[in-house]
């Protein structure tokens, strides 16, 4: 019993993952669910510092290992997952939900691991299956994102194997351990592989590229857990660094930008993925107990307020078939319910007191200011600002209360509301009782969400972000343009990299295929009549008529004869 | 939005002002905390600053028809 209770959480869903090979329907619905409930249930129970070690080919492994960091990872990765299944409880495509738990054990994996080798290994399983989450959409331009995001992840995984065969060489250990930025090349290598992950930019434009282009049920997943994961690594290894400060204001602002300019309604929800991970990037930058404790806080209140945005969005999508934002509007009184559950999240991630986004942001923006960081503090403001504008303005006024283009609703099935009901009473929970959340947290730093004086700035900043909004609201309307994101080098790359190299070479090709067709026809009549040569042919010039041109059989035995003689008596002679 | 929703708004912020006044102050001050509604301004202005530049950028650059990357393929 006690060695059943003591197994991984990876391995309990990677059981379930191979189930659902073979499993069907509504037991494949309820595996999906109950599977990571029962393993959240033991995780539960199981004692900090508990590992499994590993020696395999002479290298020191450390599969799993509980501590106070990933315990809150796990948590919540094992509860969303939970309550995806719920919301993906009617979808009846066995590889999507084979994908989505195998997705799900990667990031497991990656959360309890303890060695590099480990870690590497469901990194690759996550980018795999949750590309998976991508094709199955089934639609052209989803299979051409799935590739570029498969493509883009395989890169950042390689630059990581690079970083980490680098740093095994120079250190001869693969246990994960702080490392600082003096450490050579190989940390940094290390840094950029796991900032693909983390969606830092310029490394970021997988993100919004294929998120909206992944089936419905399968974006609440992969809003959860890739770039969350990646939060996590970065904090077990790179806690402190300053670099990640600024390039954790950056990221806010970033997302927020191109938040504005956006307008598939899960693109926007998607750049403010990369927006609210700046907060925990610079809160791992910061590096004080505070700061970490508020990355920690912020990643457990984002993968629940953004599953909620995220299931809401695609409420919408299944709903309607729209997902542009100026193709939307009218929805607030065909889907009210939806509407109000996405409110909920979308409440909680501008700050709202009393939902769990304002207990979680509250914490890294107030280690800024405590750590001497003014600057980043403001910066880490006016991001917030954005994230209200578009998340809970720019996408309710006009794809819920705008003008309705007379679109026709489809009736969503019970658990999908179920699941948003679920996630969205979460948020509150915790807005509502922060306590429940702190005392999971790794450090032990009491914090205060709610002194008056924070109550001040997000009300006051919320008002009047508000009243900016309505002032210059017809700026943000939805309109039929893409944006260009750093994907552009890729994408437009390709085209280049197709114009400059893989063009001439195919010019190359052509070109010579047709000097060696003509080579060989030339050849072939030359040499096709050689009589013809010396004019002895008898018969046409264009053939070689073997009854007409070839000569006595005598002659050439004669012939043979002769030169046998000839070197018969040449070698009597010498 | 009907006249009640904006007073609605000038009461609540009226209420930050007095708890700015009267409530306990923070534990680690700022510079700024001691002009009054700072962070009013900050959220009216940042919130204005921020759409202009997105939009701005939008135009400059970012925004491209929807078949972009079809035409250039």
């Amino acid at each position: 019993m006690s060695a059943i209770a003591e197994m991984p959480p990876a391995i309990w869903l990677l059981g379930a993952a191979f189930l659902l090979c073979f499993t069907r329907n509504r037991i494949s619905s309820a595996l999906t669910v109950l599977v990571p409930l029962g393993a959240l249930a033991l995780l539960l129970q199981m004692d900090q510092g508990e590992s499994l070690t590993l020696s395999l080919a002479g290298l020191e492994l450390q599969p799993f290992q509980l501590g106070p960091v990933n315990r809150v990872f796990g948590i919540i990765f094992l509860l969303i997952s939970a309550i995806g299944g719920i919301y993906a409880w009617h979808v009846n495509d066995r590889w999507q939900q084979v994908m989505a738990t195998a997705y799900a054990t990667g990031a497991l994996g990656v959360t309890f691991a303890g060695d590099f080798f480990t870690l590497l290994v469901f990194w690759e399983l996550m980018a795999v299956a949750s590309a998976w989450l991508v094709f199955a959409r089934r639609q052209p331009d989803s299979i051409r994102a799935g590739f570029r995001y498969l493509m883009v992840h395989f890169a950042g995984g390689s630059i990581l194997l690079g970083g980490i065969l680098w740093h095994y060489h120079e250190t001869g250990s693969l246990l994960l351990t702080t490392l600082s930025p003096g450490d050579g090349p190989a940390v940094w290598l290390i840094l950029v592989g796991v900032c693909v992950n983390v969606a830092l930019p310029p490394l970021h434009a997988w993100l919004p590229d294929a998120y909206p282009k992944a089936t419905v049920t399968g974006a609440i997943f992969m809003s959860a857990l890739t770039t969350k994961s990646a939060v996590y690594v970065l904090l077990v290894l790179f806690p402190g660094w300053e670099i990640l400060v600024y390039m954790g204001v950056i990221m806010t602002l970033y997302g927020v930008v191109y938040a504005v300019l956006a307008n598939d309604i899960r693109q926007i929800l998607a750049y403010h993925i990369i927006s609210q991970v700046g907060y925990m990037v610079a809160g791992v930058g910061i590096g004080t107990e505070l700061s970490m404790n508020g990355t920690v806080a912020h990643a457990y209140s984002h993968i629940l307020y953004k599953a909620l945005l995220f299931m809401g969005a695609g409420a919408v999508i299944q709903a309607t078939g729209v997902s542009r934002l100026s193709d939307l509007g009218g929805l607030a009184r065909k889907m009210r319910p939806a509407v109000w559950l996405y409110m909920i999240g979308a409440f909680s991630i501008s700050g709202f007191p009393l939902l769990n986004g304002f207990i979680s942001k509250s914490i890294i923006v107030s280690s800024a200011g405590e750590a001497h960081y003014p600057v980043v503090m403001l910066g880490l403001l006016l991001a917030s600002i954005g994230t209200f504008l578009s998340t809970a303005l720019k996408i309710p006024v006009f794809a819920f209360w705008g003008k309705d283009p007379g679109l026709s609703v489809r009736p969503l099935p019970a658990t999908m509301y179920l699941a948003m009901g679920i996630v969205a009473f979460l948020c509150i929970l915790y807005g509502v009782a922060p306590g429940l959340l702190y005392g999971m947290l790794p450090y032990d730093r009491t914090y205060h969400p709610y002194t008056a004086y924070h109550l001040v700035e997000s009300i006051q900043i919320l008002t009047f972000t508000f009243i900016g909004f309505w002032v210059l609201r017809e700026k943000l309307a939805g309109a039929r343009y893409i944006i260009l994101d750093t994907d552009w080098f890729y994408r437009r790359g390709a085209s280049l990299v197709d114009a400059w190299f893989v063009h001439p070479v195919n010019v190359l090709f052509t070109v010579s295929a047709f000097l060696r067709g003509k080579v060989v026809e030339s050849a072939s009549r030359t040499f096709r009549n050689p009589y013809h040569w010396f004019k002895m042919n008898t018969g046409p010039a264009w053939a070689f008529l073997p009854d007409r041109e070839r000569p006595y059989l005598g002659g050439i035995i004669v012939w043979i004869l002769m030169a046998f003689v000839l070197f018969a008596t040449a070698a009597f002679l010498v | 939005m009907r006249t009640y929703h904006w007073i609605l708004l000038i009461l609540l912020t009226l209420g930050t002002l007095l708890l700015s006044y009267f409530g306990p102050g923070p534990s680690h001050p700022h510079p700024w905390d001691r002009i009054p509604l700072f962070y009013a301004a900050f959220g009216f202005f940042g919130c204005i600053l921020t759409i202009f530049v997105s939009k701005g950028l939008g135009k400059a650059v970012l925004q491209k028809k929807e078949d972009y990357y079809e035409r250039h393929r």
